[in-house]
This record gives C-alpha cells, sequence and structure tokens, in this order.
C-alpha cells in the first residue's frame, strides 16, 4: 500500500489539489475577514502587558520620589493627579471668567485709547467693577471647593499642567518626552536637583520600548477623576513664581524700614545663637509643617513636611506623633549623638538632613530647608515639635 | 501580398480567420513557454491519454526547459509511492520554497535594529491583515523543515541510499542539514525577545569555546558583532538569515538535485540485485513520466501541505514572542533552540571545548565521510545490522542529550527562586506561573497564606501572631526582629510596596482557582522541605490601578546549610540550620512581585 501512488487517478489528484487550493483561498479570505478583531483584540492584550512592564519599571524606578501610588513626594510631584491630565472640575467657571477675562482685556484696551471719550470711560469703569464682582462671585466657590488642594500649590485658574508649561502636544507625548530628557531644574524648587535624563539616548539607563512600556503606566491613571482623587495627591509640580511683585513687596518693606528675612544657612551652631533671641510660635509652625491655610515660609515656599512625616503611621519618615518624646527617649541615648542637646538634634535634622538617619530610614529627606527657612520659621517649626510629646 | 516588407499576423488573419490566427498565436507561445508542449498535448497529458505525436512532446521541457531539466523525466513505479522516500526529500525542498516566500513578505514588515526590531514584530501583529498569519507559517514551516531534513538524512541512512553512487549526494545532504540548522538558528535571533535573545546568547556561546582562547574570543566577537550580542550581532544574524545561508542553500540545493538527476533515484533496497544500481535502467513498464503523473501529484502535494499549514496557524499554533529581548535580565531556565538541545545536554557532560565543538564536530565528520567509510555493497536492511543499530543508537543518543539539554536536567536552583519563580514567571513555550491565570475578578485583593493549606493545623489568627512573635534576624549579625517586621522591611523598604502590617486571611470561598494556585504553592512549598524549614508562602494582592492588581509572593523559611546547591544533612537526615552567635534560626525570605492587567489576556489565552 505504501508502494502505490497516493490517488493513482490523475483526475482524483487533480480534484484534490483544486479542492485543497479553494480550501486555502477560502480560509486566508476567512482569515483576512476576521483580522480587524483579531489585529484589536491583539492591541489590547499588549496594550495591557506594556502597562505591566511599565508598573514594574516604575516602582523599582519612579516610586522613590513619585510615590508608589503615583500621588508625589518629597522629590517628585504627583502623576496619578487630575491636573496632569488636564482635569477641570469647575469648566463651566473656567469657561465663564474665561470669556470675562476677554471682555475686561478689551475693555482695559479701549480704555487707554485717547479718542476714548470720558462718558465711555466711566461706562467701562462700570462695567470693570461688574466684571470683577462677578469673577469673585464664580471664583470664591471654587476656591472654597478647592481649599484643600489650592493649600497644597493647586491653582484652580489653571487646572491643567500642559497648559501652564506651554506644551502643546498630548498628555502621553509630554510624558514621553519627560522620560526620555529628563527635567533639569534648579534645587530651590525640588530638593536634589531636577529628573535625570531616563532614555539611553539621554544618557540614562532605560531603552525606548521601556520608557513606552512607563508611559503606558502612567497614562493609566486617567479616569474620570472625582475631587477627591484631586485631595489625596500629596504634592502638585512647582511652578515658578513671578518675581515682580515679591521684587515690589521687598521694597516696600525696605522703604518703611523692615528687615528682609534671610535664610538660616546650614551653620548648626550659629543657628543655635540666633535661636536664643527669637520665640517660636507653634501655630504657625503647625501650619508650616502641614503647609494648611496657605502657611509659606519667609521666601514663599510650601515646606509640607507631614508628606512624608504622616501624623501616625511610616510612609517616607518617621511620625509626627511623638516626636519629642523618641527625641528625648530614644535618640539622645544613641550613643553616636553623645553631647547634642534636643534642640540641636532637631535643627541638625532639619538643615542637614543626612547627616545621621533614624535606625530603619532611608535619606529621602531634602537637603535644602536651610535655604528655605528663616531663624523665625525655623523657630516656629521647633515650638511645634515640642508639642508633639 | 503583406502589407509590411515581412509575413506578419495579419496575414495569417486574411489567409486564416481571426479565430484561428489567434489559437496559432496562443498555440505556439505556450509551446514556446513550456519548452515543447502545446496546448493539445497538454490537453492530453491532464486527462491520462497517451501522447497523440512523436516525438513524445512531455519529455521535451526536461531537455529544453531551465526548470524541468532539474527533473527526471520519469520516475521508476516503485519510486512514486510513500514508501521509500516518505517524500521528505520533496517536503524538504517544499519548505526551501515556502520559507522564501513566506520570509520574503516578513522581510517587507522588518528591520534588522534592536530599536525597533520588536516594535515591527508589534506592529506585524497589530498593524498587518495577515501579518500573525504569515509569522506563524514561517516560524511553523522552519521548526518542520529542520524536522524533515533531519528525517530525510535518517532514512537516506536507513535505506542504504547513500552508498555508491550517491556519496557525494549524501554529503551535500549533510551540508544542506547544516544550513537548515543554522537559517533556523539564525532566524530565532530576529524578534528580538526575550526568548530570541537568550537561546541565541546561549547557541553562540559555545563558538567561545573553540581553542585557542584567542580564535574563539575573536570568532565570538566576529559573529556577535562585540562582546554582547546587540546592533550589530543582530544585523549580522539578519544578513546570514536573507542573505548568505539562502545563497549557500540555493547553491547546494542545485548541487543535490543535479545529482539525482545524474544518479536517479535509489530503488528500496529488496527490489535490486546486492551491488547494483538500476536506477537509471528503469524497464519501459515501470516508468511512471514526469508529466504528467509526478507533476501533477506534486501539486497535488503543495495544495495539500499548503492547507496542512494554513489549517495549523489559524488554529493550532501561534509563533512565540516573548518580552522585549533584555540583556540585564537573564531568564531562568534559558535553553538553546530545541534542535540545538543535544549540543546544550552534551555541555552538562563536561568539557565546553570537547562537548560542545569537538564531539558535535567529530559527528558531523564521522557522517560527512560515512559512504566512504561504509563500503559494503549491500542495501538489504538483514546485511546491514551494525549501520541500523548505529544509526538507532545515535538517533537515541541525541534524544537523550536533548532531554539533558532541558533546564529539569542538571541545573540546581534554589527552591525559593524555582517556587517563585513557578508560581509568576511570564508565558514562555506556552506555560505561565500560576498566578497569571487566575481570572482578574479572582486576584481579590488581600493576603494570603500557604499556611492555610498545611497539614499542619493551625488557625489563621495563630499564624499572624507567630508571625509577629516570631523573632530572628535575616542574615548573620543583622537585626533580630520579629518575622513580621523583617518582612515588611524588604516590602516596604526595597519592594516599595505601601503596606503597614501583615494580617493573612482566608482566600474567598469566591475564588476557586486562586485558592488552587494557593493550594499548588502551598504543596510545592511542602515537598521542598529539606531545603525550606518552617517554610510558609504568601501572597499579597493589592490594587494598584483601576484595571491593574499587583501581586507580591512571600516565601519564608529557616535558613539551612547548602552545599553544592543541595541542603547538608546531619546524622540523623535532618538539615543543619544556620543560626547566628547568640544560636538565634537565621530566617530567610524571598520576594517577588508582578502586575497583572484586566486585559492581559492570561486567562483567555
Amino acid at each position: 500500500m505504501l508502494q502505490g501512488m497516493i490517488f493513482p487517478k490523475i483526475e482524483n489528484r487533480i480534484l484534490v489539489g483544486v479542492l485543497s487550493f479553494v480550501a486555502i483561498m477560502v480560509l486566508l479570505g476567512w482569515a483576512a475577514i476576521n483580522e480587524g478583531g483579531r489585529m484589536a483584540a491583539f492591541e489590547q492584550t499588549f496594550h495591557a502587558r506594556s502597562i505591566e512592564q511599565g508598573a514594574a519599571l516604575f516602582t523599582s524606578n519612579c516610586s522613590t520620589c513619585h510615590g508608589s501610588d503615583g500621588l508625589g513626594g518629597a522629590k517628585g510631584p504627583a502623576l496619578n493627579n487630575p491636573q496632569l491630565f488636564g482635569y477641570d472640575f469647575y469648566p463651566e467657571v473656567t469657561k465663564e471668567i474665561g470669556a470675562l477675562m476677554t471682555e475686561k482685556a478689551d475693555l482695559q484696551t479701549e480704555a487707554s485709547r485717547p479718542a476714548t471719550t470720558p462718558e465711555r470711560l466711566a461706562e467701562i469703569d462700570a462695567r470693570l467693577a461688574e466684571i470683577d464682582a462677578r469673577i469673585e462671585e464664580l471664583d470664591a466657590p471654587r476656591r472654597q471647593a478647592l481649599q484643600a488642594a489650592i493649600d497644597r500649590g493647586y491653582n484652580p485658574q489653571r487646572p491643567s499642567r500642559l497648559q501652564n508649561v506651554g506644551w502643546a502636544g498630548t498628555t502621553e507625548s509630554f510624558v514621553l518626552t519627560t522620560l526620555i530628557h529628563g527635567r533639569p531644574v534648579s534645587n530651590n524648587y525640588w530638593s536634589g536637583g531636577g529628573m535625570v535624563a531616563w532614555s539611553q539616548t539621554a544618557g540614562g539607563p532605560l531603552r525606548m520600548d521601556q520608557l513606552e512600556d512607563l508611559t503606558a503606566y502612567v497614562m493609566n491613571w486617567q479616569r474620570d477623576w472625582t475631587l477627591e482623587d484631586l485631595f489625596a495627591v500629596r504634592q502638585f509640580a512647582i511652578e515658578p513664581v513671578d518675581p515682580a511683585p515679591l521684587r515690589a513687596q521687598i521694597e516696600q518693606l525696605q522703604a518703611s524700614g523692615g528687615v528682609i528675612p534671610e535664610p538660616v544657612g546650614t551653620a548648626v551652631r550659629d543657628i543655635l545663637v540666633q535661636l536664643e533671641s527669637v520665640t517660636g510660635d507653634p501655630a504657625r509652625g503647625d501650619a508650616l509643617y502641614h503647609g494648611t491655610g496657605g502657611a509659606r515660609s519667609f521666601n514663599g515656599t510650601t515646606l509640607g513636611c507631614s508628606t512624608c512625616h504622616l501624623a501616625e503611621g511610616v510612609a517616607v519618615g518617621p511620625q509626627t506623633g511623638g516626636t519629642y518624646s523618641r527625641v528625648l527617649n530614644e535618640r539622645m541615648n544613641d550613643p553616636a549623638l553623645a553631647g547634642y542637646t534636643p534642640e540641636q538634634y532637631l535643627v541638625e535634622s532639619i538643615v542637614l538632613p543626612n547627616n545621621y538617619l533614624v535606625p530603619g530610614f532611608q535619606g529621602l529627606m531634602i537637603a535644602n530647608f536651610g535655604q528655605n527657612i528663616s531663624v523665625q520659621d525655623l523657630a516656629d517649626l521647633l515650638a511645634y515639635l515640642k508639642t508633639q510629646q | 501580398m503583406s502589407v509590411l516588407p515581412f509575413p506578419s499576423f495579419l496575414d495569417d488573419v486574411k489567409e486564416k480567420g481571426l479565430k484561428r490566427a489567434v489559437f496559432e498565436v496562443v498555440d505556439e507561445s505556450v509551446e514556446r513557454l513550456t519548452a515543447g508542449m502545446n496546448i493539445q498535448d497538454i490537453r492530453e497529458a491532464l486527462r491520462g491519454e497517451a501522447p497523440s505525436r512523436k516525438p513524445n512532446p512531455r519529455l521535451q521541457p526536461h531537455a529544453d526547459g531551465f526548470w524541468l531539466h532539474m527533473r527526471p523525466s520519469y520516475f521508476h513505479s516503485d519510486m512514486t509511492g510513500l514508501y521509500p522516500t516518505f517524500r521528505l526529500g520533496w517536503l524538504s525542498t517544499y519548505f526551501v520554497f515556502f520559507e522564501t516566500i513566506t520570509g520574503i513578505l516578513l522581510m517587507v514588515w522588518y528591520t534588522p535594529s534592536p530599536e525597533i526590531a520588536y516594535s515591527n514584530m508589534i506592529n506585524m501583529l497589530t498593524n498587518v491583515p495577515l501579518g500573525q498569519l504569515m509569522r506563524d507559517l514561517h516560524r511553523l514551516g522552519a521548526e518542520a523543515m529542520v524536522l524533515i531534513v533531519a528525517l530525510h538524512m535518517v532514512r537516506t541512512w536507513v535505506t542504504g541510499s547513500y552508498k555508491r553512487p550517491r556519496q557525494f549526494t549524501w554529503f551535500t545532504g549533510l551540508i544542506l542539514l547544516v544550513i537548515t540548522g543554522f537559517l533556523s538558528f539564525t532566524g530565532y535571533l530576529l524578534p528580538w525577545d526575550q526568548l530570541a535573545l537568550w537561546a541565541v546568547t546561549i547557541g553562540a556561546s559555545m563558538i567561545e569555546a573553540t581553542p585557542p582562547p584567542v580564535v574563539g574570543e575573536n570568532l565570538n566577537l566576529l559573529i556577535r558583532g562585540g562582546p554582547e550580542i546587540g546592533a550589530n550581532g543582530l544585523l549580522r544574524f539578519y544578513l546570514l538569515h536573507v542573505l548568505a545561508l539562502p545563497a549557500l542553500l540555493f547553491v547546494f540545493t542545485g548541487v543535490h538535485y543535479y545529482k539525482v538527476i545524474v544518479h536517479g533515484h535509489s530503488l528500496p533496497p529488496q527490489k535490486e540485485n546486492i551491488g547494483e544500481d538500476t536506477a537509471k535502467r528503469v524497464p519501459l513498464d515501470k516508468r511512471v513520466y514526469f508529466i504528467p503523473d509526478v507533476l501533477t501529484s506534486e501539486l497535488l502535494w503543495v495544495a495539500v501541505t499548503t492547507l496542512i499549514l494554513v489549517v495549523l496557524c489559524i488554529w493550532f499554533y501561534d509563533a512565540p514572542l516573548e518580552h522585549h529581548a533584555d540583556p540585564q535580565v537573564t531568564p531562568l531556565g534559558t535553553t538553546a533552540p530545541w534542535y540545538f538541545l543535544w549540543i546544550q545536554g552534551a555541555l552538562k557532560l563536561g568539557d565546553k571545548v570537547f562537548w560542545g565543538l569537538i564531539f558535535p564536530g567529530a559527528l558531523l565528520g564521522v557522517m560527512a565521510v560515512w559512504p566512504y567509510i561504509d563500503v559494503t555493497a549491500s542495501r538489504r536492511f538483514a546485511h546491514r545490522r551494525f549501520a541500523l543499530t548505529l544509526i538507532l543508537l545515535l538517533i537515541s543518543f541525541v534524544t537523550i542529550l536533548s532531554y539533558m539539554g532541558l533546564p529539569e536536567f542538571g541545573v540546581v536552583t534554589a527552591a525559593d527562586t524555582a517556587i517563585i519563580h513557578e508560581m509568576t514567571y511570564p508565558p514562555a513555550h506556552n506555560h505561565m506561573g500560576k498566578l497569571l491565570p487566575v481570572p482578574y475578578d479572582q486576584l481579590v485583593p488581600g493576603m494570603y497564606t500557604t499556611s492555610e493549606f498545611s497539614d499542619e493545623e493551625i488557625t489563621l489568627a495563630d499564624f499572624n501572631q507567630e508571625i509577629e512573635t516570631i523573632m530572628a534576624p535575616v542574615a548573620l549579625g543583622s537585626r533580630v526582629q520579629s518575622i513580621e517586621a523583617n518582612l515588611l522591611d524588604e516590602l516596604q523598604n526595597q519592594d516599595y510596596l505601601v503596606v503597614t502590617n501583615l494580617n493573612f486571611a482566608p482566600v474567598p470561598g469566591d475564588a476557586p482557582e486562586l485558592r488552587a494556585a494557593m493550594e499548588e504553592f502551598a504543596a510545592m512549598v511542602a515537598s521542598h522541605d529539606k531545603e525550606l524549614v518552617n517554610a510558609w508562602g504568601g501572597v499579597i494582592i493589592t490594587q494598584n490601578q483601576a484595571d491593574l492588581k499587583r501581586i507580591d509572593v512571600i516565601l519564608s523559611w529557616d535558613t539551612v546549610e547548602v552545599e553544592n546547591g543541595r541542603p547538608m544533612l546531619d546524622a540523623d537526615g535532618n538539615p543543619v540550620l544556620v543560626r547566628d552567635a547568640e544560636g538565634n534560626v537565621v530566617r530567610s525570605q524571598n520576594i517577588q512581585h508582578i502586575f497583572v492587567h484586566q486585559d492581559g489576556g492570561y486567562f483567555s489565552n
């Protein structure tokens, strides 16, 4: 049987061959018809796996600065953040205020023209007053609702990070570009400098496909944002401050004979001497510590110590509750700290945080507080910490 | 009289009428194209009738045409059935063309650069209609080709067809086998995924063993294009795959085929007298002419084989594609492609130079000259017991070596690493970690432990209490603190998991697949009680994003003294525990995490 030709009759060979050929064509056609669905399904799966890969990369490379939950931390802003995705919680208000602002600008231009008659000027002034009142009327409830976020640097009038930095592309391309070349910024904004470049092209450690995975992961935080999401953000992006009004304030202060506060610096002994002549206010210290009520240090920095030092429990740094007791009862017994006073210990911990570490913690604290707080700020903080028995 | 100064088609039309003139032109064209057969000849051939004119026009294409001059004009009727060839030689050639065609289609979508090769793969799978099918066909065809060519060689050995006068045909066939292996191997790297990179890294590392070291190192550099396979290596493999090796393959295929014309197909051994070769002296009544019988038969098999491959690739086979190649991450249990596993297995026997180079080299060398060694005249099975025994031994040996090449054999992996890998590894070779196929809904956030499934009667409340109270260091000289604190330290500071305490709970009743995975986890932990003393495993599932869950897999055990990868046992057969200066048992822990997306597709796969 094995020696006979299969399909010994030529007509059978032709028939089976033709049928097989037709079957191949039908199958290819059938497969081609289904390709759309097949490719879409594969794309979905591949995107999901890309997010998984991105999640793993984020955990090992990004979470120390941006937080495991992406809500931001001492060294990096939140990415799990409606602001990054440009979500406006009050689009109607923004729209109306925007229209009013345009009208206001037009009226002001008109008022500045020499041809404008005094009657018209009076009309314009009346309308401008109306506009300001209306803007305040619209903005006040929004401010009130978002106060908790505003306290941490959120600006409800400019809810989109992309708009604030003048980015014309998509959020996705913004994230990817930032990953590729990092974000070199001044130490005055973020301690330890900005974000390093992550792509191999720009001298970083990651390949392009890994950056794409990371981008897919960050973009996967996009959802229907709620106010809870906004309030969960620990750290917003820091926008540079317009120096003009600050300069005006300084000049005003100098003119009235006031003293311009200076940063305390990092010379612990000198600071301790200066502190002797200053009285701390624990309430202001509390506000500075938690960044509440818009409290800022002498140069306008929101300190937000409580981002890492939670009231209870351990996040990045030791908990706030019981700080002073622990300093007195535990830290002062450390032989390495022999001769320290509790005050010296606290001051040094704030201005030179990496000189020593509480066992079990990593040196993640920003080292630029010496530049951002005055003696008064420091005294207030110490007064507050001393209440944490 | 012609309107033109020479006879033209118009004259023919005038003379014979349009229909007749056109037919004659077409008929003549067909005869020229087929190098000898006009329409009537073809019609007769396909009807199975005898040729109506002489000389036989069906022999003309073999004599005058290019393509058929490489095929015999008639076969011996004993050669047209399945036995003795099993169509293996023909199938090998079929795959040469099949791979060339599918390969050229794939080349349209591929760029040999580490930067985008993998994206090309993804693009082919997500954006090119029938792209996946082409890739599947090419990959399946490649694997089948290696197998078919090897079987063709075995068959030739078994029927003694390598004997005089076909010694050189055998030799070219062996070269074709080697080229086929290398073609398949070089193609392996091109998708630039983890599977490709590491299989090829292992394969290429054998080259480095070539003595003396200066030669090995330079050969290695030459083939890889650098100390590691990177952009240069990929480009070299690509050029070998699409240019150099196919060129050689076509040349040797031509030689191989020409030798078949010269010597004819060797007949089944029992059909000839011993020592005779009658392939070229086919009696008239035994002749099966190529046109039409063999030709239609071959066209039939082209259609049927292609149909089988298409059916397999549409419903049963998908070419593997793992994660993007990453030289920093070596997957556990990496192997060479299956057809090189026997060399990987041989390497485990000892010296790299001997087993990796000299042994395979000698094996091929002996095979190449075998027809000149085995000069006995008889091709009958009964007279070739030695040669047949040898080939069976060789097949057995290579099969055993291939098994030895698997990671299951002779590779000692620490029990904790192996178990955690078994729970979490990404899809590879159509398998994946046990936690991945658990349906997304059943991955209920929470903390679960294998203690729930252990034989010891312990409630989870007691277990949670125990890990809080049992104090141990995690390494010699490290702080003595509770097992829970040790685990939390690592989870928080190295794995960046936001977790403040460990509190294990029973696996929910509506998560049977998760329960099954945990039970398997528990069984694996229990089966390694010599290495993993007082061990327990844990799984912490957390919601990372709205549609993404994170799974941390924990293993915690009393450290034992290990020698050569195996636990040291005392006189009673119990493992020897590692203790610090104060006599505390040192606790070990291993934690890995993975992420699972709702649309990851692990479950439906």
